[in-house]
């Protein structure tokens, strides 16, 4: 039977995995489902306490479900803003890699 | 008097129904929505006033608060889109000409309508009192930011500052939500007053989960401080700044700023109620706020652009304001923090806006291009010397009292090594903030030297922003005793 | 609160030590084990083994990603649908007003990209 830790080691790994992928990855779009994973790991241990922290009531919290809910849509969002950004970027510069960003340093 | 929580809905509509004009009239010129949005902006500018500091749904799970504090900031929010779309008007020539269409001013719409967007979450987020209403709040702001900064969609150096600004963005989200799923597991609350509440109900938090709350809050606050700029978190800063549009670098400078130090007053309100908790967020927020102050007004010196400087600029502000933060302790700090907001948007707006006109007759934006501004168009650069010397915090500007008021809270709660760092780099800022006054007086004109045209509008508000900070700066009171 | 938080030290523990170790392999990585070496193969538009023919600037297709953005947004969008059936029977007139607004903004969405001609296929 799993516990509320097995969940959160999972989400603690899922998590640093997402972080260590924005920081090593040199793709913007690998960087990107970094983010993406860290913003899931989140909604993993959201649920996970909701399930195992219930209410007075002995029905699980709600306000984390529905705010992994809204971690959902935002994260669509960010991604349809995100990919139009990097499709652009792409089409201006001939590149998606980090390295290639170099117009605003001096 | 009327409950205040329609009139976000009433900003979101008029963004719909301008959004639906720009895609039904295609041929319309795009200035009239920005001419629109301005006079129903106005409108519900005054309508604020007539609001009724309420809590909605007040309860331990009431998620808008329409506190005094609350309210002002909307009406901050709304002065803060009024300002931009005036820029966006002056800027449109730009964004023509950087996104060629098949009519002219085929990229325009959007331009003008995204402001609007950004303001009812700028709007949302003054009233947020429950994680779910900030999260959404803050992804609806930083959202429209990341369209608006990567808007020259032809420029590369727009769409490298909108892609920085959203990878560095979106990992902040993901700090955030980490966070607030730790504060979650630890009180079972998302509301901040049913957080506080959580805290209340035990004697004493065991030092295991003091560890671990400790750990969300950190999240949170790394996350905040992406938002307002504060070092360390502060490497998106210059380029974005530099690469975004100029209303929206100014836009982005003022009210995301603003937003996130209401939102970091908000969210520290539960923690701070509890002691063990209260000493280290606040040698934290000392930490920060010493350090941003720093690197702010160290790294802002040798500048030579423009918007860059500003954006050095607005690291060093944002560590003024985390100062008052870390003194919420004394009760002058709240309005102080407010009092000094309330002058950084009339300065930088002020700065921005004389931006505009001469980067468009010099053709960029570094400092070498306001040299003799003075002879050029004098009244232009009178309004730029008052925008700088009040950045800069001279007398008888905002910018001085906004100062003095951060220092006096700072002092009350004996953070004399602060004020000491506070004092040094206020220095250093006179002598960043004075290399563009010397560019405007004491160089020569260029040679080539285009007239700076600038249009009766722009004058209107260049003129109403210089009055205000003078005003402001004379008589403090009416903006000090907003708060009670 | 539960009084076991030990786990949650560990874990913070984990939670640091766990990113901060590859951050310091990172740097040796990237400059021992993987400088950037952009070659034919690898810049190539596919590597699935087949050589790509045809000449690199070829027109885009955006609309496939248009498209495929749009449905996107909307795809997850309607999972706010999901608690709104659950709950439907026990839920006040004013939940269905509420939900009924939300579904105009979607639509608002829907008639904006239409008339904006995202939505032809030319």
């Amino acid at each position: 039977m799993p516990t509320l830790a097995h969940y959160l080691y999972v989400s603690g790994a899922l998590f640093s995995i997402g972080l260590l992928g924005v920081l090593l990855r040199r793709n913007i779009l690998i960087i990107f489902m970094g983010l993406e994973l860290m913003l899931n790991a989140a909604n993993l241990s959201l649920v996970a306490f909701s399930r195992f922290h219930p209410g007075l009531d002995g029905l699980p919290g709600y306000n984390a479900q529905v705010l992994v809910f809204f971690i959902i849509t935002v994260a669509a969002a960010e991604v349809a803003v995100g990919l139009a950004i990097i499709v652009a970027l792409f089409r201006a510069k001939q590149t998606v890699h980090v390295e290639d960003l170099d117009t605003l340093k001096f | 008097m009327t409950p205040s929580f329609p009139i976000e809905f009433c900003v979101l509509f008029l963004g719909v129904v301008l959004l639906l004009a720009d895609a039904f009239f295609p041929d319309m010129d795009k200035r009239k929505l920005a001419h629109i949005a301005l006079v129903w902006l106005g409108g519900f500018l005054v309508a604020t006033f007539f609001l009724r500091p309420a809590l909605l749904w007040a309860s331990p799970a009431g998620f808008y608060l329409a506190d005094p504090l609350g309210i002002f900031f909307k009406q901050f929010a709304l002065v803060a889109t009024m300002l931009t779309l005036v820029l966006a008007i002056e800027y449109a020539p730009v964004v023509e000409r950087a996104i060629p269409g098949s009519k002219p001013g085929a990229g325009l719409g959007e331009f003008f309508i995204l402001p609007v967007f950004t303001c009812a979450g700028l709007m949302w987020m003054a009233s947020a009192a429950d994680f779910i209403m900030i999260f959404c709040a803050l992804e609806l702001v930083t959202i429209s930011f990341y369209i608006q900064v990567a808007y020259l969609r032809k420029c590369p150096a727009s769409l490298e500052a909108g892609t920085k600004f959203l990878i560095l963005g979106a990992l902040s989200t993901g700090f955030l939500v980490y966070g607030i799923t730790w504060i979650y597991g630890l009180s079972g609350q998302t509301g901040l007053s049913a957080i506080a509440g959580a805290f209340a109900g035990i004697p004493a938090i065991p030092q295991s989960s003091q560890t671990a709350l400790l750990f969300g809050l950190g999240l949170v606050l790394v996350a905040l401080g992406f938002k307002v700029a504060a070092a360390p978190f502060q490497f998106w800063v210059p380029d974005v700044y530099h690469g975004a549009p100029t209303p929206v670098t100014a836009f982005l400078s003022v009210g995301s700023k603003a937003a996130g130090f209401v939102v970091l007053m908000r969210v520290l309100g539960p923690f701070l109620t509890v002691p063990e908790i209260e000493t280290r967020v606040i040698t934290v927020l000392q930490v920060l706020a010493g350090i941003t102050l720093i690197y702010g007004n160290l790294a802002a010196m040798p500048q030579t652009n423009l918007k860059r400087l500003l954006g050095y600029s607005s690291i060093a502000h944002a560590g003024y304001l985390l100062m008052g933060v870390a003194s919420v302790g004394s009760p002058l700090a709240g309005r102080a923090i407010v009092f000094y907001l309330v002058g950084y948007l009339l300065m930088t707006f002020l700065a921005f806006l004389i931006l505009i006109p001469v980067a468009k007759a010099a053709g960029g934006d570094d400092i070498a291009h306001f040299n003799g501004l003075g002879r050029r168009s004098p009244g232009l650069a009178l309004a730029m010397l008052l925008a700088m010397l009040s950045l800069a915090g001279l007398p008888f500007t905002v910018g001085f009292l906004g100062k003095f008021f951060i220092f006096e809270a700072a002092m009350q709660e004996q953070q004399y090594f602060l004020v000491a760092i506070g004092v040094v780099t206020v220095a250093c800022g006179f002598y960043y903030y004075l290399k563009v006054v010397r560019a405007m007086y004491w160089q020569p004109v260029p040679v080539d030297a285009a007239p700076v045209e600038f249009s009766p509008l722009g004058r209107f508000a260049a003129a109403f922003l210089a009055a205000l900070i003078l005003i402001v700066g004379i008589f403090p009171k009416p903006i000090l005793d907003i708060l009670p | 609160m539960n009084t076991n938080y030990l786990f949650l030290t560990i874990f913070l523990a984990v939670a640091i030590i766990f990113p901060l170790i590859p951050l310091a392999i990172a740097w040796a990585w990237a400059r021992l084990f993987s400088p950037p070496k952009p070659g034919h193969e690898k810049l190539a538009s596919y590597e699935c083994g087949i050589d790509s023919t045809g000449p690199a600037q070829v027109q885009f297709q955006s609309h496939y990603y248009l498209y495929a953005l749009v449905f996107l947004v909307f795809d997850v969008e309607t999972i706010f649908l999901m608690p709104f059936a659950a709950a439907f029977l026990k839920l006040e007139f004013s939940a269905f007003l509420t939900l009924m607004v939300f579904l105009l903004l979607l639509v608002e969405g829907l008639v904006w990209a239409w008339a904006k001609g995202i939505l032809a296929w030319k």
